[in-house]
């Protein structure tokens, strides 16, 4: 029923994005039988696990999922642990591995800090020929050290198509951010600037919480040329960077100017009544004048 | 899953609908849950109670004004087997349907006489207030319920622009206890962008502070006045708080998660990246920590 799925997508653009999960968990119980398909739509927060062979941190999403277990992308060993776990063929874990490491150091000179993992899989029609698919996930968090410093975590998802033809290759990329920002305020914590600031009345007391929550998705599709497989990780590597410099601008746009615009949209700073009435005035002099 | 945790499932997404979203939220629902009679009766009290949550501003009978449908608002009367709410300023009170959104049935209601002078002091004072800074806003004040001491201000503004993809609620509410010398309340903010993805902004803003000696002592139109006066520096201060938070979460958070440019200022350099990583495994010197530009 594709009208059903249709719906709880739109719903999931709807609700909170800070509630994701939970949401998801329960449309899920809802109905079981549309779970696989609304978990392929669905991106949901990357979770961080550590390699048990190499102590490496990866993350884990849908994408190296294998029932109830995860891939490591260093040790290519499923956990908890899987006889017969899917994994790439060698060829294809081959590049894994070098996108992994490629990625990692992308990661290091944007984000310098969080976690990435790069997850590739075999075209599924097996005369699909070097056709392969892929994703590219990154996360990084803050944590503050006290409830008033600001909190926050970022999460990238990059889901991209390969297609050969000849001597270049066709992408199709499909990148989503989820972003949440947290600040809270307490009148507790002020700094007594006693002179500068007029002061409020006796027994004042404020406490206040912003979140900003969401996540936004893009595609792209280009061309690139290849010169060995390893070109499919320079190119991917190129176009998502691209893409998040693109997205980084749009999400500072829409997180910090629109939400703002609305929020003045609902209430003004400055006393519409007054810039009325000398509205009026200037029509009257105008009137006045033309007399 | 049972039809009662189908229900429960149903209600939570309800009571999280984004401003002016519940009925594409309930349409949602109804393709999701397929089963209407279910629904009908089920969801009655998550209706209601995203209402009451929400400040749902209600069309009064035989007024030409705006209410705001709240837990303040609700009649307690004895012996009353239906649900009414007054408007304190029409001093109607309403039946009022939780889906339609309609009100019906006006009756009026007797102003509790020891509150109603000042009440309505407060009413006008908000009422300009609200042409001073609120496009689209609705107030009401409500006198001290039965046993209690406190009048209640509440203001709704409301913004929905489903052609641009965005909606956003600014709600206030403060307590003014005249025995206490106290005033108290909340700013809630959301507001929902939806074009190409799902960003919300959602902020709490709690307030507490004394009545000047002189106001409470004397509840007259210029007590009224010298409250809102309150009321708007400290939510004019709010406002331009917001934009601060803003320029912290932009300038700390946002950038403290990925930079702009790398520290180099410039793109990687891929055919480097893929260079370097193939030099060092050629010359047998792979490190199990890729290479870390700092």
């Amino acid at each position: 029923m594709a009208e059903v799925i249709d719906s709880m997508l739109d719903l999931m653009r709807r609700l909170p994005p800070t509630r994701t999960e939970e949401n998801v968990q329960a449309l899920v119980n809802i109905c079981p039988d549309e779970a696989d398909e609304l978990l392929q739509s669905v991106d949901q927060p990357l979770q961080v696990m550590v390699d048990r062979a190499t102590g490496r941190e990866y993350l884990a999403c849908d994408y190296n999922r294998d029932g109830e277990s995860y891939r490591s992308p260093w040790s290519n060993e499923y956990d908890p642990p899987l006889d017969d776990g899917a994994v790439p063929s060698s060829k294809m874990r081959k590049i894994e591995i070098q996108a992994n490491e490629a990625f990692d150091t992308y990661r290091e000179m944007y984000y310098e800090g969080g976690v990435s993992s790069a997850y590739l899989w075999d075209p599924e029609d097996p005369s699909g020929g070097s056709n392969f698919a892929g994703v590219v996930v990154i996360k990084k968090t803050m944590t503050p050290a006290t409830p008033l410093e600001p909190s926050g975590s970022w999460d990238s998802i990059h889901v991209f198509e390969t297609v050969e033809r000849g001597r270049q290759a066709h992408y199709k990329l499909t990148s989503t951010i989820m972003l949440q920002l947290l600040t809270r305020k307490s009148s507790d914590n002020d700094k007594p600037n006693s002179t500068s600031e007029k002061k409020g009345p006796d027994g004042l007391k404020r406490d206040g919480e912003v979140s900003l929550s969401g996540s936004m998705t893009r595609q792209s599709e280009q061309d690139w040329p290849l010169q060995d497989s390893s070109s499919h990780i320079s190119n991917i590597g190129r176009m998502i960077e691209e893409m998040e410099i693109k997205m980084r601008n749009l999400l500072q746009e829409v997180y910090f100017g629109k939400t703002r615009d609305v929020v003045y949209d609902l209430r003004s700073i400055d006393d519409l009544e007054k810039a009325r009435r000398q509205k009026e005035l200037q029509k009257e002099l105008v009137g006045f004048i033309r007399r | 899953m049972d039809a009662t945790e189908r229900i429960q499932a149903a209600s939570n997404f309800l009571l999280q609908s984004p401003p002016g979203e519940i009925n594409d939220v309930l349409n949602d629902i109804r393709t999701i849950i397929a089963d209407d009679e279910l629904l009908q009766d089920g969801i009655k009290a998550a209706l209601k109670e995203y209402n009451i949550e929400q400040f749902t501003v209600v069309d009064v009978p035989e007024a030409n004004h705006q209410s705001i449908i709240s837990e303040a608002a609700r009649v307690e009367a004895e012996g009353l087997d239906e649900e009414r709410f007054l408007d304190p300023r029409s001093k109607i009170s309403f039946l009022f349907d939780h889906l339609s959104l309609e009100a019906s049935d006006p009756k009026p209601i007797e102003p509790d006489a020891r509150h109603e002078e000042f009440r309505s002091a407060l009413e006008l004072a908000s009422l300009n207030y609200l042409k001073a800074h609120f496009k689209d806003g609705v107030t009401a004040i409500f006198s001290p319920k039965e046993g209690a001491e406190h009048f209640v201000v509440q203001v709704v503004a409301n913004k929905y622009n489903p052609t641009n993809f965005w909606s956003g609620r600014w709600r206030s509410e403060y307590t003014i206890d005249l025995n206490k010398k106290q005033v108290a309340g909340k700013v809630l903010v959301n507001v929902h962008y939806y074009e190409q993805g799902n960003v919300q902004l959602a902020t709490k803003h709690t307030v507490s502070f004394d009545l000047p000696v002189a106001v409470a002592s004397a509840p007259t139109s210029a007590a009224s006045t010298k409250i809102f006066a309150l009321l708007e520096e400290e939510e004019g201060k709010l406002q331009v708080s917001f934009n601060e938070t803003y320029h912290e979460m932009g300038e700390k958070t946002f950038k403290g998660l990925r930079r702009a440019l790398p520290l180099t200022r410039q793109k990687l350099d891929w055919d480097k990246v893929m260079g370097y990583k193939l030099g060092a495994e050629l010359s047998g010197t792979k490190s199990p920590q890729p290479a870390s530009v700092s």
